[in-house]
């Protein structure tokens, strides 16, 4: 089976956000960039699959700028994944999620891909578009939100669960098929080192991305950071009982989220 | 842009779903021209005519119970050409797990320029300006969505319901779509629906209150379910609850498990991992109760309570059952 995995260079989730000086975008200004958690989750469950289904292959994909977008690669590469490439978006590093759908589509499209996975969104955006947007470009079905997700070589289909807003769904699909995924069946793995320093000297495709033809734009604005919070008002108690009515009484009358 | 705008309402219960009214209410504040509304799906025949009674004079209704258990790609086609023939330069939904789904295809098979989540929206000349969180909340983005086709998911909660002012409604019937093998192949097969008990759904509830490490034991978490049920609240979990069994992982609040943003959040015995935090930090008004006054959790809440929980819930519970008389 070939699996493909789409991944997403992220801050990582201990860094602390700045606006760049113009206000418009995250400043990338000694930020540490990770693999986003679900797209760690995705690289997981494709070796996963890997190991339990013979003859696999797994295959990342990533559009983003220079160095970060190499350097996750690498990373999966030491983790086990066999190919690694890499969609340059050149300097302009918006990663705007449809933009990135149409590049990443592009550079896959022609390669042998029986299941596309993505994480479900990344964590920095959020705007779990890719995964659609990808399905709707390949022409494949696409399902988001996914858990449990198994090759059932007897019938040959992928079996699945989605846990949504309504509650939890099972579906059973072949391939090919673009998948958001949730969770895997295991915490993301993590590198050893001889294979950290194998992944090192790794050949990583490149491919230019294709320029976009869409008449449609996104356009960065503004990034704010909210007023940093200045840590809880600690409510100063005799009784647990004490603690509890001025709680309530704060809650109705002073932050009013309670009637 | 062209005025003119249509509604993707999702249905609940054979009834335009509560985060569709809201939506109806940003497309008449953005729109300019008319607002058309669409529903797909078992019973959207019967749904379509309530739009009339929120303002909205003409909808469509694509009444196949097919579209149920089909993947969602297979509403692509239909919404993008709903979209045209009612001149729509401005489509909004919901920002749902179906809503992100459409909105995903859209941006491919209608051409647009699309934003989920998004929490304010104006329109200017040339198209819409919308901000939404990111970063778990840590932040927030303005963008532009620039063009003749614009599609936005608007966040659960994020703007008010339209109020009621009834007009005659027209239902256009909308033709079931001729679907590919590559969209009939994947089976549905099942639906097991959420057992909610009294409390609303984690992401749809105005209240949550989350149970960490601190409870110490899988028996003990009822103290977090009876003051969440005193609040009318949904009840969530810390990472470490979940990883150890005490609740299954749709409970877990966080990076990997439910973003939340309540109107209040009281998290008991929480730390404040960041890995939980990123899940819960834009709640409105967050609330803290542990015993370890160092605890990172302090940090992000507006209110704490440095104290034992297994005392000071209980009390808690009984003073909201008190000051609401039940």
């Amino acid at each position: 089976m070939e699996i493909v995995v789409c991944v997403k260079p992220v801050p990582d989730a201990e860094t602390r956000l700045r606006a760049t000086s113009d206000g418009t975008r995250l400043d990338p200004e000694g930020v540490k960039f990770v693999l986003a958690g679900y797209d760690e989750s995705a690289v997981e469950q494709a070796l996963l699959l890997k190991e339990s289904i013979a003859g696999s292959r797994v295959h990342v994909v990533a559009f983003g700028p220079a160095p970060r977008t190499e350097e996750v690669l690498r990373a999966t590469i030491a983790l086990g994944a066999d190919q690694a490439t890499w969609v340059d978006s050149g300097a302009d590093a918006g990663a705007e999620p449809v933009r990135a759908a149409r590049a990443i589509a592009g550079a896959i499209a022609s390669a042998p891909h029986d299941l596309v996975l993505c994480g479900k969104q990344a964590n920095d955006d959020e705007s779990g578009l890719v995964p659609a947007a990808l399905g709707e470009l390949l022409r494949v079905p696409e399902f988001s939100c996914v858990v449990d997700l198994r090759w059932d070589s007897a019938t040959s289909r992928f079996r699945f669960q989605r846990p949504i807003e309504t509650g939890v769904e099972s579906w059973s699909a072949p391939a090919p098929l673009v998948v958001g995924l949730q969770q895997a069946w295991n915490d993301p793995r993590t590198a050893k080192l001889p294979a950290i320093l194998k992944s090192r000297k790794a050949a990583i495709g490149k491919v230019a991305a294709a320029s976009a033809s869409s008449e449609s734009r996104v356009v960065a604005e503004r990034f704010e950071l909210p007023p940093p919070r200045t840590g809880a008002k600690l409510i100063e108690y005799k009784t647990p009982e004490d603690a509890a009515q001025q709680l309530v009484r704060i809650l109705r009358e002073e932050a009013k989220v309670f009637p | 842009m062209t005025p003119n705008a249509l509604v993707v309402g999702e249905l609940h219960d054979g009834h335009l779903a509560a985060s569709t009214l809201e939506v109806i209410g940003v497309a008449r504040a953005l729109a300019g021209g008319a607002v058309a509304g669409l529903v797909l799906g078992a019973g959207a025949k019967a749904a379509a005519s309530e739009f009339g009674r929120f303002g909205v004079p003409e909808a469509y209704a694509l009444d196949d119970p097919h579209l149920d258990a089909a993947p969602a790609g297979a509403r692509a086609a239909p919404v993008a050409a709903t979209a045209r023939e009612v001149g729509a330069s401005l489509l909004l939904t919901a920002s749902t797990t179906a809503g992100r789904d459409l909105l995903g295809r859209l941006a491919v098979a209608w051409d647009a320029a699309v934003a989920t989540g998004v929490t304010e929206a104006t329109a200017f000349e040339g198209g819409v300006r919308v901000r939404r969180p990111v970063f778990g909340g840590r932040a927030t983005e303005t963008i532009r969505l620039e063009g003749s086709r614009v599609a936005i998911a608007t966040r659960p909660h994020a703007f008010a319901a339209v109020a009621e002012s009834p007009v005659p409604c027209v239902v256009h019937e909308v033709p079931a779509p001729v679907l590919s093998e590559a969209y009939t192949a994947p089976q549905r097969t099942g639906v097991a629906v959420t057992a909610r008990g009294a409390g609303p759904s984690l992401t749809d509830a105005s209240i949550v209150v989350s149970g960490g490490r601190g409870v110490r034991a899988p028996e003990n978490f009822r103290l977090v379910e009876e003051l969440a049920a005193s609040l009318g609240a949904a009840v969530g979990a810390s990472r470490a609850v979940t990883d150890a069994g005490w609740r299954p992982t749709s409970f877990q609040v966080g990076q990997t498990g439910r973003a939340v943003s309540p109107q209040l959040y009281i998290a008991v015995g929480i730390s404040g991992a960041i890995q939980h935090i990123v899940g819960m930090v834009s709640s409105r008004v967050i609330v803290a109760i542990n015993s370890d006054a160092s605890a990172p959790i302090f940090r992000v809440a507006d209110y704490g309570i440095v104290g034992d929980l297994f005392q000071i819930v209980p009390a808690l519970t009984a003073e909201v059952r008190r000051v609401r008389g039940a």
